[in-house]
């Protein structure tokens, strides 16, 4: 698997088809995985691929709108690549895709990996990349029918007020650092709604009504958008399960407007669209 | 004394229908609880989810949306974008612990003076019966 891309990377560079190719590498403490931005040849054999590369690698890719890019993506980045596609943030001649079937991602700290593949991977229904120029691996015949969202209906099952209360103990702990924005490959704004000043969406002190404030929007702006990467929650410091605001929004998306994001590149989003005549609870 | 519980509930009103549907109910002299405060925009289409979410945040005990019936949007189809957008803000205002009777959406046209009176009194009343909010408290 790791030779093909290796192979691949060394081809598209050596004939000038992509400027750079996006990959990942093995980070300095010798089992994390990091990104790696090859420009010539002879860095392809740096790449990698197992189980601990964690990252989605799309957000990197507006920022190279300019050359054509080679970037490695798993299954659910490549959802990514579609969202930007249909957003007209990138344009997909400019990618050269390399996807990967995806075992899944264990879970990795510091100096360590164990053996537990990340919840998301665990209720994943995408392993083969839905968009790619070239495919590493051995797609399923089938992906595997699961619950997709057993955490979510956990959350429902509580009241209201128990919600609030869970909710509530989450944001006091947010240190709005943003890196669950930074990550996301669907937070592009050039600004963002928590750095505005006139309105005042989100007060400046870090407090926890501002802070659920900023969370429960920030996860609303991605409504029938969210791709369900969970770099979010991954990056988050204080591990704030922020997977469960976005994978709720999924589900209602899923079941009102039958739509899955980045599963192609032509289908309008939810919020981009409407039927006259539909009937969806509001106003009836 | 116990002082009945008043809630503070924040209306957004589409200027063409809802508003005038207000201004409607106010010259044939329909009455109709004074909890609403009334904001006016150019379309239901305008209310940014943002917006109901800060209200709530900022104390509101629930906020009511009022637009135009389909169909009759001033500017042809800001309703139907409004109507997608506040159907998943429902359920996840739901999820994040307000209760589904504090944020409501109503179809008003500006000939249904009665039909304002009766929105706001009916969702009035089921705002009081939830209470106030007790995220008062926090700071």
């Amino acid at each position: 698997m790791i030779e093909e891309i290796r192979t691949k990377a060394r081809e598209l560079l050596e004939s000038g088809t992509v400027d750079c190719v996006i990959g990942y590498e093995r980070a300095t403490d010798g089992i994390n995985a990091r990104p790696l931005f090859v420009y010539d040849a002879a860095g392809a054999d740096r790449l990698i691929f197992d189980q601990t590369c964690t990252h989605n690698l799309v957000k990197y890719l507006r920022n190279r709108k300019d050359k054509v890019t080679g970037i490695v993506v798993k299954g659910c980045d490549s959802r990514a690549v579609n969202l930007l596609i249909s957003e007209h943030q990138i344009e997909r001649e400019k990618a050269y895709i390399i996807g990967v079937v995806c075992p899944g991602i264990v879970e990795t700290g510091w100096n360590k990996k164990s053996d537990k593949l990340r919840d998301i991977c665990q209720v994943c229904r995408q392993h083969t990349p839905v968009v790619y120029d070239f495919l590493v691996g051995e797609p399923p015949a089938s992906e595997p029918e699961v619950e997709p969202y057993p955490d979510v209906a956990a959350m429902e099952a509580k009241t209201p007020a128990e919600r609030e209360d869970f909710w509530r103990e989450q944001s006091s702990r947010c240190i709005r650092c943003y890196a669950c924005r930074q990550v996301c490959p669907g937070c592009y704004c050039s600004e963002c709604f928590v750095e505005r000043l006139d309105p005042l969406w989100v007060g400046i002190r870090i407090a926890p009504k501002e802070n659920e404030m900023w969370n429960s929007m920030r996860a609303f702006h991605l409504t029938g958008r969210c791709i369900g990467c969970n770099q979010c929650e991954r990056v988050c410091p204080m591990n704030i399960p922020l997977s469960l605001l976005n994978r709720k929004l999924e589900k209602e998306v899923a079941e009102t407007f039958h739509f899955q994001a980045g599963m192609d590149a032509e289908t309008p989003a939810p919020f981009a669209t409407f039927e006259k005549d539909e009937k969806i609870g509001i106003g009836e | 004394m116990a002082v009945e519980f008043e809630p503070r509930i924040v209306g957004f009103l589409c200027n063409w229908c809802s508003y005038a549907g207000a201004d409607m109910a106010g010259t044939s002299r329909i009455t109709y609880p004074p909890n609403i405060r009334i904001i006016r925009v150019p379309c239901s289409g305008r209310v940014d989810p943002l917006l109901i979410v800060k209200s709530f945040q900022m104390g509101a005990d629930g906020v009511l949306v009022a637009g135009c019936h389909p169909g009759d949007c001033h500017y042809s189809e800001g309703n139907y974008y409004a109507r997608r957008r506040f159907a998943m803000l429902w359920p996840y205002l739901e999820y994040l612990g307000i209760e589904k009777n504090r944020f409501g959406v109503e179809w008003v046209s500006a000939s249904e003076g009665k039909r304002f009176s009766q929105v706001v009194t009916s969702f009035t009343n089921e705002v009081k019966a939830l209470g106030p909010r007790k995220a008062e408290a926090l700071a």
